[in-house]
Parts: C-alpha cells; structure tokens; sequence
C-alpha cells in the first residue's frame, strides 16, 4: 500500500472535479466500503485521498419535474426516512431496510453503493428496475459538465463502473413511477439484514386490468455486475399473472442467471433461489 | 450514623434468587473498562508473527536480513534464534516457532517486536521463506490410510540433533510414526447381550463442523521482564495458575519468578484454557528485548490462529426394546486434531458422559481416534464435546420413539435417571432434576400437541413448515477433577468500616463470578453487595485456583468463598458474644449488625466492633482463609468414577419455522428448563443461559468456520455468521431447583449447559416439521434446502473399523 500523500476535502462540486480532472484521487464518502477493502488489501487508496462530504450540491432528496433526484451523498438512512421515497418509490425504501446495520447505514451513501459496485450492492437491483440513471460530472476544459447514464449499464464488472477517473457520481435520478406501478425486491442472505446477498431479486412493472407491461426484471449477486434480465422480462411483457405465466418467468430466470460457487452459496442453490424466490414475489404480486 | 435507634429489629432477607446487576456492569457499559488493547506500558513495543503462507511444507530457508535493517525494529526472532524452545501443549508435540516445518497456515515461522504495530507490520513484510510443499492431508479419514504422508514424522534435522534424544522425547522431538494423536476407549456392561435384547437398532453418522470462539476480546498478552529476571505477565487466560507453573517448565525458569496479572477479560469460553505459541513467543521476544512487549491479534488472526470447537465424525449404534427400555450405545468417533493437539483432542472425557450415563443405558461402548491433519487445530470450547454427543444421542432417541411408536417424551421419561443413581460410568447423582427438566420444558413448550400437529400439517400447502423438537443434556455442575486438585483458595479481610476484600482465586472472565462469589459472602455476612471488593487477578495475590472451565467456578470457588465468610462469621460472633456477655449461638449477622437471632434486635453495629477488635489492647483483624475441594474423584484408567461432586440436567424444546423454498430455518422459540441446583443471581443466570441458547444457535444454524484443504475461507464476521439480534428466539426459560447438598446455597454449575441441547433439538424440530432428519451440522439455508431436496450427502465413516480393535 502507497502512503497517501495528500488529503483533500473541497466544499464545492467545481472544486471536486477539478481535483479530479489532476488524476490519482481515490473518492471517499461514507468510507464503509472503502476503509475495509484497503485494509484488507483489495483497494488500494490512491495519491490524493479526496473527502466529498462537504460538498452541499450531493446532498438531498427532491422532485425534479418528472424524476426524483437522490444526492449522491444521501444515506441509507436518510432514504429510509424520507417521505418521497416512502410515498413514490417503495421499494427503495424497502431495499434500505434491508441494508447492513444501523451503524453502516448511517454512515453509507447511495452515491457509495453504486461507486462501489459490487454485485450484490443492495440498492442497485431496485434502483436499476426504477429505470435509474446516474448523473456524473466533470471539469474537463474548465468548465463543470455533467452526462447522464442508465444505472443499468453503467457497471462493466465487479468494482468497476464505466464512470471516468475524471468524474463524479453526483447524483442518480429515478422516473417518477405511472400509475399501476408495483415494484418489489428481494434479498437472501443468513439472515435478515447485516449480511451479504446470496442473491437478490427486483421486478417492476405497471400492472393494467392484470396485464403487466414495462416489465424490469433485474437480479444481484449472480453475476459480476448487478443484470437486467431481459428474457425473464421478455417472459413476464404482456402477461396476466396466472400459474402459467409466474412458472414460465421464474424458469426463465433460473435459465437466464450464471452465478458462480463461493464461500455464501454454491451456483444450483443461487440458481435454485432464484427461480423459488421470483415465483414468490410473483404469487405475492397476484394475491394483491 | 444512629441507624440502630431507628431499626429496633432488622428482619431477616436474603440475595440468594434477587436479580443482582453485575459488578463490573457500570464500567463496562460505559466503556470504562481497560481491556489489555488499552494498556500501555512504557517502553512497550509491539510484536507481530509471521505466519505460513503453506498449509503443509518443508521450511527450506528463512531470510530476516531486510525486516532486522527496518528502523523501529528491535527483534525479530525465528526458530534458530531459540534453541531451548520447549513444546507446548497437551501432547508436547508443538513448538512455537517452526524452524523446519510448516503444518498449517496458522503456523509461527518468525515475530517481530518494533517500535508500532506498522513497523511490525512492515518488517513481516521483508522476511523471505522459501519453502518446499508437501503433501496435504485435510479430510481425517486419510490420515489413516496406509501409507498417508506423517504430521509429524521423526526430525531430520541437518545438525543431527534428534541423535540426542531420550527415548520419552515430547513428540515435538521425536516424531510420531503415524498420525493417531489420541486414543479413548470406554466400556461398561455386555454390549453384545444388549444388542440382542433390542428390538430396534439404528446406525448413523454424524457430522459436526468446525465453529470457533468469536470472543469480543481478541487474544493478547504483554510480557515483561524486570531486571532481576523475574517475568511479568498481563494475560487473559482462564488458567492463571496453571499457566505459571506451565510456562515455568517451557522457560526453564522458576515459577516463584512468574506472575500473571489478567487485565478484564473479553470473553473466554474455553478459548483461553490452553498456552498458544504466541504468548510463548511474545514472551522470547521480551526476554531478547528487555522491554515490555505487547502482542494483540487483528479479528481474522484470532480466525485464523485462535482454536475452534473440535470437528467430529461420529457414528452411532444405538438400541431400545419395544417397551421403551434403551438397552446399548456403541459410538465411534474420528476427531480431527488438526496440526497439533490442544484440548480438542480430550473432549471424549466428556463426550463419553453423555453416551454412558445421559439416560440409563445397560451397556455402552465409546471409542475415539483423534488423527492429525494440516487444518486448525481445535481447543475446549464451553461444552467441551458434549455439544457433538447430544447431537448425535438426542436425534436417535428420537427416531427409536418413533420406530417403537412411542411419545418422544415419554421415550425419554422411561429411560432418564432419578437422583440416587449411579451410572455405569460411576456418576453419583446425588440431586437429579432430570425428570422436571423434562416435564417442565414439554409442558411449557406444549411439546406433545404441537408435536403430534406438525406431523399432520406436513403436507399442507405453502413452503413454510413448522417443527418442534426436544433435547436434554447432562454436564459436569460440582467442577470435574482432572488435575490434581479441583479446589479454589480464598482469603477474606474485614477493614474497619465492615467493607469486605474478598481474594478468590477464581477468574473473572465475563460470566459473573464476582457478583456471585460477593454476594455468597455477604449472606453470610448480612451485608449488602456493595460492601465487597474482589480481587481475582494476580498470581501474586490471589491463591491457587485450577482455572475458569467445567461450569465450576460458583459451586468450587462460591464454596470456598463460603467457607472463608463463615469462619470470619464464627470469629465476629465469638468476639461479639464476649464484648457483650452473651451466648455467640443467640447472635447472628443481619443488615451490618450483630443482632440477637431470636428477635433481630441490633447487638452492635459490625463496623462498630470491627474497630473496637483492631484498636483494643489484643488488636486483632478478621481475616480468614478457606481452600475448598470437592467431595469428587478422579476417574480410574477406564474412566469411571464420580469425576464431580454434582451433575447439571437441563431440557430445550426448539420451536422452527422452515422455508422449505429457501431451506432458511427460524427458530422462533426456545423454551428451556435448567436444573441448576438453585438460583443465586437470577438476573445473572438468566444472561448466562440466553448468551448460551444463542451460541448454541449460531452452532446449529449460522456459523460454520470453513475450512478447504486447510485453508480457512472465511475468517471475518462478513462471512462467519454469527447471529444477530433479530434471529434471537423468543425464550421461556425455568429454572428447576434441585437444592444440592454440596453445592453451595444448594447451587450447581451452569455455564457450558445452555449451548448443549440446541442444535440436538433444533435437528428434531427440523425432521417434525418436515420428514427430514439432517446429521450434519450447520443447518445452513443451502444445507438444509438440499436436504429437502435428496442432495444432502450422508455422513460416512470408515476409518475407525481399520485401526481400532
């Protein structure tokens, strides 16, 4: 591990990307990610180690005419409390609740969770089923600019986002749901919260006279980045909930994952959860 | 103070069952309390190991040129630098730094004492091994197998030195040519008579997993010399006596020149019983030094290098007549000893118990072979293999009720022991709840309805089913005399305000002892608990005590303490009686006065005469002392014998939930009913039993220490899953109050017995609620969604038919 040689905490977003655009900075916010994974020796902490927590422009939780917008620097805990997310995006909500410990919620950011990017990252299955996109800025000629992404493709492997060195995860912004929107996440771990997904599961849809469309099928921790499961949502488009067609979308996910055997669970058990555990959200969906 | 005008007569009370906060609550609560990570002497350095990075291999060279050049570093040492290292535990086959061979990754291969822990770090860093990899052995079955590659075969050293060896050489010395570490063998009654007077018999094979400690307090030591050459050591051993006279002869030094202070210590559960090499280690490097050093462990060393809870495959045959009436068990079990053999290895001491003497069985026939391997090696761990043998025991007590069509409880009910009895293992059970425990926790639990319910809501639609289960277990409760001695010493003093310093030698390490050893003193007393200040913590102090295990330390170090109370009770009284002309029979000790017994009316106030006794002509001081060993006996060379002076019962019926389309199982409710002798601190016990019911569900469900061809996959509490408060079930507990003659205010020990039933009856609840029996542990979701599935692969065991006779 490189000594860090300097430790920089700017109070504004132009000042942030403008330490970024210099290069070697490593990002930290909540640091709960980040503090055990280069203690552990699996992150290494770059030249400048840069503070972002009192940059006011990544904080807060607001509508922003269609979409709502989350502050990169928002908490789990302060998803969990908001009014917003409680009334339009439930599911979000949901997700938190299930989110490591009261301590690391406290102190975890959203923006965190996604820089992160790790497969089994609690929020990013629900969030990318919301049809989120991240926000990024950057100063690359002086001038702060910003670009958006959908979540869903914006991870390219374990740890690894398609976010530049040069950029800042400023914000994600999720579309305000339609309608007959239902939403719903699933997480497996040993126990009920504190733990790290085995897998995890987000369907979303919009559900009209019992016929589902936009249907968002996303699943975590089975595979190097959280996917969008575009043949399980092919299997779920246009259908009413009956037993045929939650068999036929649960088979097709079990089919459509390849996750792998480590220390949490082999690859048939994950493939097994996850087949069990969508046609149990499904079942609960069409009880509803 | 004119107390006395207002009382005219103090009613009798007593704190024997009140719920009394522990001592040491307050400081711990606030985060006051100086564990040994917050000490700091001066002049400390700080030491680190250098550990294997190959779970079994030869050591070809070592380099430490570049760590001993790093500023900051004062020693580093490796086995060449010792020579007159001694092996370390029970078999002596252990040498704490390892000079030519590497048996598993936890291995010392050098350590370093610097100026911070990151100059430590650092200089690990730079020491070069070059190794050269030999065979591995990590399923204990091979161990056994002709031919298997030998843990510790003969030293070929290249100086030749092993020539030099007398032939009772430790076994660190002379190798050992094959890989059996122990051997336990025990038989009472006619096996083959009673195998053919059953009606049913079944054979099974058990598994059980490795799990390890988690105490909150890591393992860590400070070791000083003075410059006379006496050591000084701050320590969190639960043996301080023990330990002086051990590390005595592993330093060739005098043990008068030896003094362990334990600063408050983090939890020990049988992890602290054993010498490790790095306190041996910390303790060469302080000697090379002449500094204090410290040693502390980071969480995944204390994963990696602390010991586990012994991995057993056992097989069990076991029989009962169609009445009901069990007639023989036959065990075998293969112990994987790991690298090298520390407690582990001996749990069949108490394993054998249970198989022998939980329930009346005619006839009994235990045999273990503890092999070594290249894996971790295991320790004691609070209920020292009796969690491995109930499991086994109580799920075929189970299935033979149900072979012989029979109420699960009253299988048990017909074959558990009433007090009186002796066993055919020679325990005497002098005060025997078991029969209460048994009624108490069904009838509480509703056992027999829910029982017989579950089995018809089987095949109910929708994935969760519900289970109940019960397991009952028999433990060691007057201590357990395998050393010599079984005692505990106390001295006691009075001052002159009537405040009370008990010395015990018995060790506080989390479960309570002080408050309960103070408040044993102050009903003798008649004072109130805050009169007592205990001390308990240095060699030099305190007298002989053989050590926090065995569930012994309220029933042999309260004794004591007892016996030291009443002999200051009979000098206060005497004196009392003579100041003040009267019968010392008419007086007793209530409320901090001398009061008539008769009435309760005030005689003196106890401070009052406490002074008159120190400043009178004949000064006198009460202080008294009190050794107490008890009435039990060592077993003889089959061991058998009435090891200790009372027997502790308890029975846990365990309520689950299982999802059968995760595997997950909730335990939703434990409902336990606990012979403890009697209750002395409600509040106390009450902690101890609900810390207990929840280590022994993480045993059954969530914690598995995952070890692959020797290599520990997951030492962090990320994913070594211990469970957290939201899983705790709901808990009924009963405390069944057998009142034992010896124990002290009728009290027998409880420690280990709350962990013992749960994975037994968690194993019965699982198969009632679906059809399934399970015979290894742990029930994790996935194990246990295989199982319902017909993936669960069943034990085998094999290798015991090859080599025992």
């Amino acid at each position: 591990m490189t000594p860090i040689e300097q430790y920089l905490a700017p109070a504004t977003l132009d000042e942030a990307v403008g330490i970024l655009q210099q290069g070697e900075v490593t990002i930290l916010a909540g640091g709960t990610d980040l503090m055990p994974q280069s203690k552990a020796g699996r992150l290494a902490i770059k030249r400048t180690l840069m503070n972002i927590r009192r940059i006011p422009e990544l904080k807060g939780i607001a509508l922003d005419n269609d979409a709502i917008r989350i502050g990169a620097l928002t908490t789990i805990t302060e998803i969990l409390n908001d009014p917003l997310v409680k009334e339009y995006l439930p599911v979000l909500a949901d997700a938190c609740d299930h989110f490591a410990s009261d301590q690391i919620r406290n102190a975890g950011t959203l923006g965190g969770n996604i820089g992160n990017a790790s497969p089994a990252g609690d929020t990013l299955v629900p969030l990318i089923v919301l049809d989120a996109e991240v926000e990024l800025a950057s100063k690359p000629n002086g001038s702060v600019t910003t670009r958006r992404l959908p979540l869903a493709e914006f991870f390219t492997g374990p740890g690894r986002t398609k976010r530049a060195a040069n950029e800042l995860l400023t914000a994600v912004r999720i579309p305000l749901p339609k309608a007959g929107h239902v939403a719903r996440f699933f997480k497996f771990g040993t126990r009920p919260a504190l733990d790290i997904s085995a897998i995890s599961i987000g369907i979303a849809g919009v559900i009209d006279n019992g016929v589902i469309s936009n249907a968002r099928v996303a699943f975590g921790a089975v595979a190097p980045t959280p996917i969008r499961a575009a043949r399980t949502e092919e299997a779920l488009e246009g259908r009413r909930l009956d037993e045929a067609t939650i068999e036929a979308v649960a088979s097709a996910a079990r089919d459509e994952v390849n996750p792998i055997d480590d220390v949490r669970a082999t690859a048939w058990y994950r493939k097994e959860l996850i087949h069990n555990m969508t046609k149990r959200i499904l079942d609960h969906v069409a009880q509803a | 103070m004119n107390v006395a005008e207002k009382t005219h007569f103090i009613e009798a009370d007593t704190l024997i069952g009140k719920r009394i906060q522990k001592k040491d609550a307050p400081e711990k609560a606030a985060g006051k309390t100086r564990y040994i990570q917050d000490m700091v002497l001066p002049g400390q350095l700080h030491a680190k190991i250098l550990r294997s990075s190959r779970v079994h291999a030869r050591i070809v060279s070592i380099d430490t040129s570049a760590a001993k050049a790093l500023p900051g570093v004062h020693v580093v040492l490796t086995a060449a630098d010792v020579p007159d290292q001694q092996p370390i535990g029970v078999a002596r086959d252990h040498l704490p730094l390892k000079g030519e061979r590497v048996r598993s990754l936890r291995d010392e291969i050098a350590a370093v004492a610097a100026d911070s822990e990151e100059i430590a770090e650092a200089a690990l860093k730079l020491i070069r091994v070059e190794y050269e990899d030999l065979p591995i052995i990590s399923d204990p079955q091979d161990a056994l197998k002709p031919g298997a590659p030998l843990i510790h075969p003969e030293p070929h050293g290249a100086d030749g030195k092993h020539l030099h060896l007398k032939p009772n050489a430790p076994i660190a010395f002379a190798g050992k040519p094959d890989n059996i570490a122990m051997q336990f063998d025990y038989t009472h009654g006619d096996l083959a008579q009673a195998e053919a007077e059953s009606d049913v018999v079944f054979e099974d094979t058990f598994k059980l997993h490795y799990v390890t400690h988690c105490c909150m307090g890591v393992s860590g030591i400070i070791a000083e010399f003075d410059a006379s050459g006496n050591l000084l050591m701050y320590s969190n051993t639960q043996v301080p006596f023990l330990h002086k006279r051990e590390f005595a002869e592993y330093l060739h030094m005098d043990p008068s020149r030896i003094r362990i202070i334990q600063p408050p210590i983090g939890g020990g559960f049988g992890s602290k019983l054993d010498i490790y090499p790095f306190e041996v280690i910390c303790i060469f490097l302080a000697r090379a030094a002449q500094r204090p050093v410290k040693m502390v462990f980071s969480r995944e060393e204390e994963f990696l290098a602390s010991p586990t809870r012994q991995p057993v495959l056992l097989t069990l045959r076991s029989g009962c007549k169609k009445d009901g009436t069990l007639t023989f068990r036959q065990v075998h079990t293969l112990h994987d000893n790991g690298a090298y053999t520390s407690w582990g290895a001996t749990t069949p001491f108490v394993m054998m118990q249970t198989f022998s003497s939980l329930y009346r069985v005619p006839a009994c026939d235990y045999h273990t072979t503890a092999v070594y391997t290249n894996n971790p090696y295991a320790g004691s761990f609070r209920g020292y293999g009796n969690l491995q043998a109930t499991f086994a025991i109580e799920q075929h007590m189970d299935m033979l009720a149900e072979a012989i069509q029979m109420d699960p409880l009253e299988f048990r009910l017909k074959n558990a022991q009433d007090a009186g009895e002796v066993t055919g293992q020679g325990m005497k059970f002098k005060s025997c709840g078991f029969k209460e425990c048994l009624t108490t926790a069904a009838e509480r639990s509703d056992y027999q309805a829910k029982h017989r319910d579950n089995i018809v809501h089987r095949g109910d639609a929708g994935p969760v089913k519900r289970g109940i289960g019960i397991a009952s277990m028999l433990h060691v409760g007057g201590g357990a005399k395998i050393y010599p001695s079984d005692g505990c010493g106390t001295i006691l003093k009075l001052d002159d305000f009537a405040n009370v310093t008990l010395i015990t030698g018995a060790s506080e390490i989390g479960q309570g002892s002080e408050t309960v050893l103070s408040q044993l003193v102050c009903e003798e007393l008649g004072l109130p608990i805050s009169a007592v200040t205990v001390v308990n913590n240095d060699t030099a102090i305190t007298p002989w005590d053989v050590g926090v295990h065995a569930s012994r330390t309220t029933f042999i170090a309260g004794n004591s303490a007892i016996g030291a109370a009443k002999k200051a009770k009979a000098k206060i009284l005497a004196a009392a009686a003579k100041k003040h002309g009267c019968d010392e029979t008419a007086l007793d000790l209530r409320g901090g006065f001398v009061i008539k017994a008769d009435t309760g009316e005030p005689v003196v106030e106890l401070a009052r005469l406490m002074r008159n006794l120190h400043f009178s002509d004949k000064a006198e001081l009460v202080m008294t002392t009190f050794y107490y060993e008890p009435p039990s006996v060592h077993q003889d060379k089959g061991f058998k014998g009435d090891v200790s002076a009372a027997y502790a019962w308890a029975t846990q019926v365990v309520e689950v939930e299982v999802d059968t389309d995760t595997g997950i199982v909730k335990m939703t409710k434990v409902t336990g009913a606990h012979d403890v002798g009697r209750v002395l601190n409600r509040l106390g016990i009450e902690g101890q039993i609900e810390g207990g019911v929840v280590m022994g569900q993480g045993y059954a469900l969530t914690e598995n220490l995952i070890v692959d061809n020797g290599v520990t996959r997951n030492p962090n509490f990320r994913d070594y899953k211990l469970v957290t408060a939201p899983e705790i079930p709901e808990m009924d507990i009963s405390f069944i109050e057998s009142m034992d003659g010896e124990g002290p205010q009728g009290a027998k020990g409880v420690g280990e017995a709350p962990s013992i039933c749960i994975a037994a009856a968690a194993a019965n609840a699982i198969y009632n609620a679906t059809g399934v029996r399970i015979f290894a542990l742990p029930f994790t979701p996935e194990a246990v969604y295989r199982a319902l599935h017909g993936k669960a692969e069943k034990p085998q065991l094999q290798a015991w038919k090859v080599t025992t006779t």
